[in-house]
């Protein structure tokens, strides 16, 4: 038996629907490609409910998490979201997700929907006695506004002045009279918000509807089509298919996540040792001039296979086939030529750093204000 | 016909894998069905065969590819491909928008058309087919 999330009656009737995660969930509302191109030029809205919430709260939540993640906590401001990694003893990738500190004592950690229960037993194991994550999936809903215009489609709606809210931050506020957190992030490569909408359930999801439809007067509604063609085409990896429990975080290229002379954490002493900071593969973008590269396909040069594609699609902004692969690190430079064999045909590409499109055009970046 | 809003024409000849075959004079025009383009959502790219190639029934002669998914296309018909639509590889939402008019694949010279044809459908029969797919 599926799961659903509280828009789960919108999207019955107005979309697609395909299983992911145990959940049942919008393909998409008209096309992939339009919904796409909607994000990239305007404004999409995306049902994340399926994601995972949880809270750590209490005196000893920064030091329990502090103890968890690659990334230091204590250190960062009130309001910040921030990127980091869940990690095995081996330093290998159990997940990846967004912490958004809430205050000094109380966290709100936003996981993969595909790995939540796993996150949770994780988390659990390594807490100190007696103390209690609250999950709050069942109890929220959660939305993302993402494009050039989301800042406009959600403004109407919320409480909070957007414009004060800078990227990679968060402010609890009411939206659509809605008690909710929103905060400027998400996983197009475009600006814009995750809302969490409290006080909302499966059981009376009236709230989570009402912020829904109202945002869908100005926002494209889109699927989980789009969302994955938009992560790609942004470079943004997806765990379970780009980076896994076998991939430690040189090896996915988020390196960057690890704090400088951070110590202390799961999977610390591992990532110490000089052979987990130089693994023969590591994570690259990859374009093929003709042909579009699928998950499995061969990455070879003249020597032979030098790589496997991770996830690759067709990227509606630069009408190309595009990829995320693992290369070994002497094919790994930006520029280097490779092939892919696409079914009968060997289709040259260049190995590259993603996102996939021109970043004064397209992207966050792209609004100088941010 | 419009069968649970997919539309069947009824001079066409059908596979159970979706293609369509229309004889005209003595080449047969090759395409998707609707059902075929609306189920991929949106055709972003197309791998036909070339010009001269040789197909046969019931075997791949190229791909259909949404941002998602890659589709195979099989040949109704065995003979020799004349012309490719030149339109596909810069407007592939054609199959889409347009599956039996202007977002036809390919036409071939049939080489055994006549006992092959056997072995396709009717627009009535494509219905029903569809009708069973539709149901499981």
């Amino acid at each position: 038996m599926l799961s659903t999330t509280q828009l789960h009656s919108y999207h019955a009737q107005h979309a697609k629907l395909t299983e992911f995660a145990g959940y049942e969930m919008p393909l998409w509302y008209t096309a992939t490609t339009d919904e796409h191109l909607a994000v990239r030029n305007a404004s999409g809205i995306f049902d994340v409910s399926h994601m995972g919430r949880f809270m750590v709260e209490g005196r000893q939540a920064t030091d329990f998490l502090e103890g968890l993640v690659p990334t230091n906590v204590r250190s960062q401001p009130l309001g910040k979201s921030f990127y980091t990694l869940l990690l095995n003893d081996r330093g290998g990738i159990i997940d990846d997700l967004i912490i958004e500190k809430l205050s000094d004592d109380s966290y709100m950690v936003v996981v993969n929907a595909a790995n939540a229960q796993a996150d949770m037993r994780h988390m659990v194991a390594h807490s100190p006695e007696g103390f209690e994550i609250e999950d709050l999936t069942p109890s929220t809903a959660m939305i993302a506004i993402q494009g050039p215009k989301a800042s406009d489609s959600l403004q109407p709606l919320a409480a909070l002045d957007l414009g004060q809210l800078k990227r990679f931050r968060c402010e609890q506020t009411d939206v659509a009279g809605q008690k909710a957190l929103v905060s400027r992030t998400g996983y197009t490569g475009e600006d814009g918000f995750e809302v969490i909408v409290y006080g909302t359930t499966n059981e009376s999801p009236e709230g989570a509807l009402k912020v829904w439809e109202k945002l869908a007067a100005t926002s494209t509604p889109c699927g989980l089509g789009a969302r994955d063609s938009l992560r790609l085409e942004a470079g943004l990896p997806l765990h379970g298919s780009d980076i896994d429990q076998s991939t430690n975080p040189f090896e996915a290229d988020l390196a960057w996540v690890i704090s400088a002379g951070k110590v202390g954490f799961i999977g610390s002493a591992a990532l110490a040792d000089q052979s987990a900071q130089n693994p023969s593969g590591i994570r690259r973008g990859l374009v093929l001039d003709s042909g579009i590269p699928r998950h499995g396909f061969e990455v070879r040069d003249g020597s032979g296979v030098v790589g496997k594609v991770t996830s690759g699609t067709f990227s509606p902004i630069i009408r190309k086939g595009i990829a995320l692969c693992r290369v070994t690190r002497g094919k790994s430079d930006f520029g280097t030529r490779v092939s892919v064999k696409v079914r009968e045909a060997a289709q040259g590409g260049s190995i590259t750093k993603p996102p996939f499109y021109d970043e004064q055009l397209y992207g966050w970046k792209r609004h100088k204000d941010n | 016909m419009d069968f649970q809003g997919y539309n069947i024409p009824d001079d066409l000849m059908y596979t159970k894998e979706h293609e369509w075959a229309k004889q005209e004079g003595g080449v047969v025009r090759i395409g998707i069905t609707d059902y075929a383009a609306k189920t991929l959502n949106d055709v972003v790219y197309v791998t036909n065969p070339k010009t001269n190639d040789s197909v046969q029934q019931a075997k791949s002669m190229g791909t259909v590819e949404s941002i998602k998914a890659v589709s195979e296309i099989y040949s109704p018909i065995s003979g020799t491909v004349t012309k490719v639509n030149p339109q596909l590889d810069s407007h592939p939402e054609l199959v889409n928008k347009s599956p039996y008019g202007e977002g036809w694949l390919v036409e071939v010279k049939p080489t055994n058309i006549a006992s092959e044809k056997k072995a396709l459908l009717d627009a009535k029969a494509y219905a029903a087919h569809l009708d069973t797919l539709l149901k499981k």
